[in-house]
């Protein structure tokens, strides 16, 4: 065998392992959910006039990639931040979520933003509300071919 | 050089985890991956500035980096170059693959990444400096000629500290056409938001929209020959200003720090995002 083949060789197998490590990667749980005492705290960030600016802009630098600038996620399969699904969870729930991650789904932490600013970025999501959504659990938002648990378990 | 790898691991060691940033690197890597279906459109370009009786050249180069999944990032490299006095060409094209395979976020973060380069001799992008041989100055009709088959592995590590990113790339080059034995190289950098203040208020030239660092690359020879004589080394502070939510403005010059490297590297760079790209092509096909 000469360097050349040694070398392609080389490539295809360390392809081949990086695959492999990635798809063994642990499964999306069935349901991801708040602790109830997480849930319950309240959005210390709710009365601040300056939260929803500040948070859009948090939300531009590090959600919009994945959840669009609506936060439809329509183009790009995560989560519809505008759904009463998401939208019924309490802010606190929803701090979890962000501080927390569900990196099996796709859902980065964001713990590393200072807690004011995933306060801001909670306090922006519920400018998202969708008007169209009637508020029925699981009834708006929904993706064409994404199930309610595999949007809930990504945010 | 070799006492700062072992520091800036201890540094990354000793910290937390901490925020994700947009690095601005134009030769360093991070972990951070393009997002799943987004597609990254980049026009980037060296400007060399050689030493004394060679030509200054313009190598400017398109990128298409596309999110195929959360782990796995795609990346085709379109180059050319124009020399003073010389011509302009096509030098080449390249593919990269990224893989991230944990992904957590973690103390340091690797990265693998491998490329396959079609180029030839002309090539001034300079993307990676590698093993010992320095540019050829040959004219480009000379230099077209030689066509080179490279495939390239890099080990990314890189760490969230702090609001810094810190990221060390490990190189390994082989050249499939001729015979130059595996070419080792290096790159090193950090950089942080230059405030993380956020403004309630709208504004595009405001500290939060820039991040700013500082890049170190260089060779160490080949399997042939290793170390550091007759290398090219260089050191560059790197700024990105987000010019809108999609778009980012890229600048850096880089300085020559062995005899054998350019005196001065300019690069500039534009990137614009294309969010949901996948399901955009999707729908465009559907409705035909």
């Amino acid at each position: 065998m000469g360097p050349k083949a040694l070398m392609i060789a080389a490539f295809a197998v360390t392809t081949m392992v990086c695959l492999g490590i990635a798809q063994t990667a642990k499964p999306p749980a069935d349901k991801w959910e708040a602790p109830a005492d997480a849930a319950a705290k309240p959005n210390p960030e709710a009365q601040n006039p300056d939260a929803p600016a500040v948070g859009r802009k948090l939300y531009m630098r590090t959600c919009v990639g994945c959840h669009e600038e609506d936060g439809s996620g329509k183009d790009t399969g995560a989560a519809n931040l505008r759904s009463s699904e998401v939208q019924s969870q309490s802010d606190g729930a929803l701090f979890w979520k962000v501080s927390n991650g569900n990196t099996a789904a796709g859902m980065p932490s964001f713990a590393s933003l200072p807690e004011t600013d995933r306060w801001d970025v909670v306090t922006f999501l519920r400018t998202l509300k969708d008007s169209s959504d009637k508020g029925s659990p699981g009834s708006g938002g929904k993706k064409e071919g994404a199930p309610p648990s595999r949007q809930n378990h990504r945010l | 050089m070799p006492k700062l790898l072992p520091c800036l691991l201890l540094l990354v060691l000793a910290l937390p985890a901490c925020a994700q940033e947009d690095a601005p690197y134009f030769v360093t890597y991070d972990h951070h991956l393009e997002e799943p279906g987004n597609l990254e459109l980049e026009m980037n370009s060296t400007t060399g500035v050689p030493r004394s009786g060679q030509r200054a050249y313009i190598a400017p180069f398109a990128e298409l980096q596309y999110g195929v999944n959360r782990w796995w990032t795609s990346e085709l490299y379109l180059e050319g170059q124009s020399t003073a006095g010389d011509s302009t060409i096509f030098t080449g094209w390249r593919l990269e693959s990224r893989f991230r395979p944990l992904a957590a976020e973690h103390a340091i973060n690797p990265v693998f990444y491998l490329e396959y380069e079609n180029i030839n001799e002309a090539s001034r992008i300079q993307k990676e400096i590698v093993g010992k041989a320095p540019l050829d100055f040959e004219p480009n009709s000379e230099l077209r000629q030689a066509h080179a088959h490279e495939l390239e592995a890099k080990l990314i590590l890189s760490s969230d500290v702090n609001h810094w990113n810190i990221a060390e790339n490990f190189i390994v080059e082989r050249n499939l056409s001729q015979e130059e034995g595996f070419e080792f190289g290096y790159a090193l950098a950090t950089s942080r938001r230059l405030t993380q203040s956020v403004s309630p208020h709208p504004c595009r030239l405001c500290r939060e929209n820039f991040v700013a660092g500082v890049e170190f690359y260089g060779g160490v020879g080949s399997t042939k020959s290793l170390g550091l004589q007759q290398t090219a080394h260089y050191a560059a502070p790197v700024l990105a200003w987000a010019i809108s939510d999609k778009s980012t403005l890229s600048l850096s010059p880089a300085m020559g720090l062995t005899r054998y490297s350019n005196p001065v590297l300019l690069r500039v760079g534009y990137s614009y995002e294309i969010r949901g790209f996948r399901n955009k092509l999707r729908k465009l096909f559907r409705s035909h």
